[in-house]
């Protein structure tokens, strides 16, 4: 149905797409495996001739035995929707903001011809009929993503193409969406294409899977054997990247850690208007612990962290740091922050673009008034963080950095204060499965040495398994379980931990 | 209730405007009447007089609060210069102005937006650059010299002073036609002039939104790329440009002090003038007051628009 042959994709004299072989029959569905850069995305994008226009194709795209890259315009948009459908990363903006989502189901049916039912799509996907009048805004991740399934059948094609159908929903969505992409597929005999970076992901869905590495496909087989026997060494890597829970290999977390708290939670509630966000919460971090708070997204981890930040009032209870409590305002609480640092998932949107690595991370001495050499101090602080030497660095900006690079620039930016606790918001979940051990590796070692803390804020459980001395799980606003990782991960008590571990795709 | 809170800033700025008429030509240093009779004869008497017709006897507050109420009820006071009650002085020159400004703010908002969407897409092609460079050029001219320029080089083409002929027939038909020969001129200025603002908002905008992942949602659909384009791309770009538009609606009222002086347009922009050279402080005040209440209402109604073409953004 589908083949690639010799497909290769050039920006300039950029390569991104090097020689590919690939074939997807009816009903087979295929894996893309790759990181950030590996050129999968521009693979399923040349399908249907997607690419920007500074894009140069070689090689032939057959699909049905007709070539894609000649087609001429009116058949190539003849064959987009109705002969390959791709579902996009809904939960980013694949959706028209400012159109009911109904209305953009529909609209390749009418432009097609094709007959079909918004209210049947929706029901295949599993989603209520009325929520066709729901702008994208209006729905959450997974009910977006959906939306882009149900919208990516409208027209009834034979090959779908999923790229990173699920990347940025929490496991349990995760699960649904896929369950649904699976049962789907399994219905009507698709071929499916899916690109991910995660290969856990793929492995759920996929019978085959190929690996992309700098635009090269570097493996390709069975997805059981592959993963079980990678020939290729980024395979290798990328199935080592992913922790698996219970597996000591992938436990990095120095186990036998007692300590005394640095910051305590008592009773905290947070009310949002009538919703109460965060119900009476207890919760510990030792010094130099590291604690993981997990939840899936709207459990009310976030607004946690950021009241224990002193960046939002609480309607009760207390946060106690060093013994005393945090102060609520002035320059007591100005000192406080400057020992509890915050690094967010997404380094790219932390980090304003037209300041250098060396404004980045000076910024938090000039606002603290921290005495002493600036120059000594940030260049200490970049090489913590492990980016050395730091005057290969010091005037880069951040588009210059790769992923994992700017998120220890970020990291730099809270060392340089000499923080005792640093809070960190999904800290990896926006990177590269090679770059995402290193700087798990890099937390634990900021512990090692500087004795730091950390509250890991996430929704995925395989890192709470490799980097955790304790794991707390919170859903609906409260902790309903909390203790040692191998206690929680691996005797969970509670049904809602469960839960998310059985959502959790097995590689 | 957002739309109560809404309603209730643009009362409150209507009041900030009430009082800033008010005290901004009261704090202004010399004395109004002295300024009003300059270069006539007068003596202390008369000025007592004057001081006394126009209420600048009374203590400040006492005459704060006369104006105030007064203009709830719709009074401006009284024109030093026209010796008239400003709010007809004002709704005599509002017609002119609406016509003038108002048609070349609707055309310009029409040709920028237009302009702004097609060099977007096809941004850095001669199309992009010339009409981008062209309305760039007439932004950074000088209006009056513009104006100017089209009257000499257009000659006798086009009327270039006046909103009509004192000889024209009397009906309807001639009349309209003769305003409409007279109206070429300056709107053509005025629309050369502000075309660039609308087309750099649309055009920036557009850009912005020509990389959007929506975009691609909508070619992969199968999408003709200018129904992508009008469809899903401007709709979007649109928005910032809104508020922009709508402020300069506002500012019709305001008319275009520049354009009407060079052009001797009956308009508000003209008695803006006028009152300026007098200086005609209850006119002024008039002024200030209508122009500034225009910005805020329209200001509101660009809110409220807002919330019917972005359903993100909930007014109501």
């Amino acid at each position: 149905m589908l083949e690639l042959r010799n497909l290769s994709v050039h920006y300039g004299h950029k390569r991104v797409v090097d020689d590919v072989n690939l074939t997807l029959a009816p009903g087979q569905t295929l894996g893309l495996a790759g990181e950030s850069g590996s050129g999968k995305s521009t693979v399923a994008m040349s399908v249907l001739r997607l690419l920007p226009r500074t894009a140069r194709v070689e090689g032939e795209i057959l699909l049905d035995g007709e070539d894609v890259a000649t087609m001429s315009w009116g058949r190539l948009r003849a064959v987009r929707w109705a002969g390959a459908s791709i579902v996009f990363q809904g939960a980013m903006h694949s959706l028209n903001p400012v159109q009911r989502v109904g209305d953009q189901i529909a609209e390749p049916m009418r432009l097609h011809g094709t007959r079909g039912s918004v209210r049947e799509l929706l029901h295949r996907v599993e989603l209520p009929p009325e929520k066709a009048r729901a702008y994208p805004h209006e729905l959450s991740g997974g009910q977006k993503q959906r939306v882009m399934i149900a919208m990516a059948l409208a027209c009834g094609p034979r090959l779908v193409i999923a790229d990173e159908p699920t990347t940025a929903l929490d496991v349990v969505v995760q699960a649904q969406v896929l369950a649904v992409l699976k049962r789907l597929v399994a219905e009507q005999d698709l071929g499916l294409m899916m690109i991910s970076h995660d290969l856990s992901v793929l492995a759920e869905t996929c019978d085959e899977l190929a690996v992309m590495h700098r635009g090269e496909l570097v493996e390709r087989g069975r997805t059981r054997e592959v993963i079980a026997n990678p020939r290729h060494p980024h395979t290798a890597a990328l199935t080592a990247a992913f922790p698996v829970i219970g597996d000591p290999a992938h436990r990095w977390a120095e186990p036998g850690r007692t300590a005394e708290p640095l910051l305590e939670v008592r009773d905290l509630t947070v009310d949002y208007g009538r919703t109460r966000a965060v119900d009476a919460v207890d919760l510990t971090v030792g010094r130099g612990e590291i604690v993981a708070l997990v939840g899936q997204s709207g459990s009310g981890k976030t607004t946690l962290a950021r009241t224990i930040m002193g960046l939002r009032k609480p309607s009760s209870g207390r946060v106690i740091f060093d013994g005393a409590e945090v102060p609520r305002s002035g320059k007591a609480l100005k000192a406080f922050r400057r020992q509890v640092q915050l690094v967010l998932q997404d380094p790219a949107s932390a980090l304003n673009p037209r300041h250098t690595v060396r404004a980045a991370v000076a910024e938090g001495l000039r606002v603290h008034d921290v005495p002493g050499d600036e120059q000594s101090q940030v260049t200490a602080a970049v090489e913590h963080a492990e980016l050395r030497p730091a005057s290969l660095y010091l005037d880069s900006l951040p588009h210059e950095l790769s992923g994992g690079q700017q998120q220890r620039v970020v990291i730099a930016g809270a060392l340089v204060l000499q923080p005792r606790l640093l809070v960190a918001d999904e800290p990896v979940a926006s990177l590269d499965a090679s770059v995402r051990g290193e700087i798990v590796a890099l937390l634990l070692r900021l512990r090692r040495e500087l004795g730091l803390a950390s509250l890991i804020i996430t929704h995925d459980l395989g890192l709470a398994w490799q980097i955790a001395d304790r794991v707390a799980v919170m859903h609906q606003g409260k902790i309903v379980e909390q203790g040692s990782v191998e206690q929680v991960l691996l005797n969970p008590s509670h049904d809602y931990t469960r839960a998310l571990l059985r959502a959790v795709p097995q590689v | 209730m957002r739309l109560a809170s809404r309603l209730g800033g643009a009362a409150l700025s209507l009041v900030m405007v009430a009082v800033l008429g008010f005290f901004l030509f009261r704090v202004v240093p010399g004395d109004p009447v002295v300024s009003m009779t300059r270069g006539r004869p007068t003596t202390a008497a008369m000025q007592a007089e004057l001081r006394a017709q126009f209420g600048l006897d009374r203590p400040l507050h006492e005459q704060f609060w006369g104006y105030f109420t007064s203009l709830l009820r719709g009074d401006l006071g009284t024109s030093f210069t026209f010796r008239r009650p400003v709010s007809d002085v004002i709704l005599e020159r509002l017609g002119p102005t609406l016509l003038l400004v108002g048609t070349s703010t609707v055309i310009a908002v029409g040709l920028g937006l237009w302009l702004g969407v097609l060099a977007a897409w096809r941004r850095d092609s001669a199309f992009d650059r010339t009409t981008t460079g062209v309305s760039l050029t007439l932004w950074a001219v000088p209006t009056f010299w513009l104006g100017m320029l089209l009257m000499m080089v257009t000659g006798d083409l086009f009327p270039s002073r006046g909103m009509r002929d004192t000889d024209t027939a009397p009906d309807f038909l001639s009349q309209a036609l003769d305003v409409g020969h007279h109206l070429v001129l300056p709107s053509l200025t005025l629309v050369a002039v502000v075309c660039a603002e609308y087309l750099l908002v649309m055009r920036s905008s557009l850009l912005e939104e020509m990389h959007a992942p929506y975009l691609t949602t909508a070619r992969a659909k199968g999408l003709r790329d200018d129904l992508v384009r009008r469809r899903h791309a401007v709709p979007n770009a649109v928005l910032p440009a809104i508020t922009l538009v709508f402020l300069r609606f506002g500012l019709v009222v305001a008319g275009a002090i520049t354009t009407e002086t060079v052009f001797s347009w009956p308009g508000l922009g003209l008695l803006f003038y006028d009152a300026l050279t007098g200086p005609d402080y209850f006119l002024l005040q008039g002024l200030l007051v209508v122009t500034a209440g225009a910005v805020v209402v329209m200001n509101l109604l660009a809110e409220l628009l807002y919330g019917v073409l972005d359903p993100r953004v909930k007014v109501v």
